[in-house]
């Protein structure tokens, strides 16, 4: 007991010579439209925002339902979208067969909703300054793409392929074919249509940093859809959901992937 | 600003915030208050229709305004930002993140470290906007010396110091690797953060004989065990007093508490996009340490 109370006592008195900081509560404050706008800053933001609007204001087509990343598995039409714009033009480009075309979704950052989309909404979804690039790869490559998206992110938006993980949590079955249920020659080199920050970096799917032959197109992927939206405004056709049922998983699986703990 | 809008604002506040405005310190005693953003995310103006739970939320205006009557009615109080000021509206894409902060410069902010998307534009790009802030970075687990003209611009840690009061604030980033391209943080490489922060913390606490660590984190809250996070490292670095954390876009409604060597490390995160702005009160005691009553009753029992 003596050296426990010894003990307290140095404690004291090495903490007396300082303050002590105690928490006593915190709240996240939500920001209202109750709460008046500070008028320097926002005499700062006027005319700007002004600007902004004139350039980025420009509504291009209509999306009835709009298009969304889907969370937790859900169907990422929006993903699917873009990856099938960007094999379509990938295809333009070099004039030749893009097997398959994959996006990251943590590079598109908002969903596009219901109503007239603008190319604001589209700098929200694509904000960042990445291209198309055309890159090759073989088809066990691609396998191995497919499934590193699904353990990360149930699933990277991809177009040209259909991935399916059946059977028990036990024995897990991967299986993959191109979209029209054709088999994947693992030793076959196909050409890709990714971005130049995927293949620079993998965005933690290895795999695609082995892209070989790589092609850059010159389009910037934001371009891309601006042109795609402002071709269906034009022709009046609304922007609707491109094919879905790219992943298709058993509920058990689905949410051993989600919890990271399908070993497979 | 003229008086009724003044006036209407301080309603506003009382309106939104729970806590007291009017905090009545017992003798002897202060009171802190930390004021939080994380993950901004260029979101100049309130979050539109169609954006569910937090259309119409948001605003760096009104932000502004809740930030200057908390700070008139509060006294102490520091203002931080975890990170990832930029991307997510054509206003980066227009104004490169300048605006983001003269903004942030003209609400006042103490500090703010750097995340992933503060990177977007590259060093050059990100030194460029700088040159609008009229704040320290801080940051520790990033070598710049292949960038010296960033390092000369983030600082590993800095001191800010209240009547009887010093507090430590320094700031760690999250990995890199497949967040950012390689060109965009050109010579600048990542270190793990745990290793970072530990002569950090020591130093603050045994050469600044600072009383409080506050740790700006770009980790994100729960990674799941794929990497760093807000919640190992507070189990595993003492010294801590709150883990002010960005990232992950966690929208907590109290601080998590961790127990570690130390004591306890508070973790707290505000969502994203300046949805809302966080507050952490805590009391001082000037001279007399009231842990130390917590410590008597564990010993005598």
């Amino acid at each position: 007991m003596k050296a426990r109370i010894a003990i307290f006592l140095s404690i004291g008195l090495a903490l007396a010579a300082q303050v002590a900081p105690r928490f006593e509560r915190a709240q996240p404050i939500p920001v209202l439209d109750s709460v008046p706008d500070d008028e320097a800053v926002a005499k700062v933001i006027a005319p700007l925002s002004v600007e902004l609007r004139a350039s980025f204001g420009k509504e291009l087509v209509l999306a009835p339902q709009g298009l969304f990343r889907g969370r937790g598995g859900e169907e990422n039409f929006l993903g699917y979208w873009v990856a099938d714009l960007m094999r379509e033009r990938a295809q333009q480009v070099v004039g030749a067969p893009v097997r398959f075309a994959i996006t990251n979704s943590g590079g598109l950052r908002g969903n596009i909703r219901p109503g007239m989309v603008k190319i604001a909404d589209i700098y929200e979804v694509m904000p960042f300054e990445n291209e198309l690039v055309v890159a090759e790869y073989t088809g066990a490559e691609i396998m191995q793409i497919v499934k590193d998206g699904i353990t990360r992110r149930l699933g990277e938006p991809c177009s040209g392929v259909q991935a399916k993980v059946i059977g028990t949590l036990e024995k897990p079955e991967f299986v993959i074919t191109w979209s029209d249920g054709s088999p994947i020659d693992p030793k076959e080199m196909v050409k890709v249509a990714l971005t130049d920050y995927l293949l620079a970096s993998g965005d933690s799917i290895a795999t695609l940093r082995r892209g070989r032959n790589p092609i850059t197109t010159g389009v910037p992927l934001r371009d891309l859809l601006i042109d795609a939206c402002a071709k269906l405004g034009t022709l009046k056709v609304p922007l609707t959901s491109p094919a879905g049922q790219r992943f298709v998983f058993t509920p058990e699986i689905l949410q051993a992937i989600r919890d990271k703990k399908l070993v497979w | 600003m003229q008086r009724r809008h003044f006036l209407a604002s301080l309603g506003a506040a009382a309106a939104t915030s729970r806590l007291s405005l009017h905090g009545e310190d017992a003798p002897g005693t202060a009171r802190l208050t930390l004021l939080h953003t994380n993950d901004t995310h260029s979101r100049i103006e309130p979050f539109g229709a169609g954006n569910g739970a937090i259309s119409g939320k948001g605003g760096m205006a009104r932000r502004a305004t809740l930030v200057k009557q908390l700070r008139a009615q509060l006294g102490n109080v520091l203002l931080l930002d975890a990170g990832d000021v930029f991307q997510g509206t054509p206003y980066f894409n227009r104004y490169k993140g300048l605006l983001d902060y003269k903004l942030m410069s003209m609400m006042g902010y103490d500090a703010s470290t750097l995340g992933n998307h503060d990177f977007d534009n590259g060093v050059e790009g990100l030194l460029a906007a700088m040159a609008e802030a009229k704040f320290p970075f801080v940051s520790c687990n990033l070598d710049m010396k292949g960038a010296p003209s960033l390092a000369q611009r983030v600082q590993p840690w800095i001191v800010k110091e209240f009547p009887g009061l010093k507090v430590g604030i320094t700031g760690v980033c999250v990995n890199f690797k497949g967040l950012v391209a390689p060109k965009g943080h050109a010579g600048v490489i990542w270190l793990n953060p745990l290793e970072s922060l530990k002569p950090v913390v020591k130093l603050l606490r045994e050469q600044e004989k600072v009383d409080m660590v506050v740790l700006l984190s770009h980790l994100g809250h729960d990674l799941k065990g794929s990497g760093w996070d807000d919640l190992t490292l507070a189990r595993q670095l003492p010294g801590v007093d709150v883990i002010i954390g960005g990232h992950s876009h966690t929208f907590l409604e109290e601080p998590v508490r961790v127990k570690n060597e130390g004591g306890e490390t508070l973790i707290f995160q505000v969502g994203f996009g300046g949805v809302s702005l966080g507050r952490i009160d805590f009391t001082v005691s000037r001279g007399v340490v009231k842990a130390a009553s917590g410590a008597s009753l564990s010993v005598t029992n």
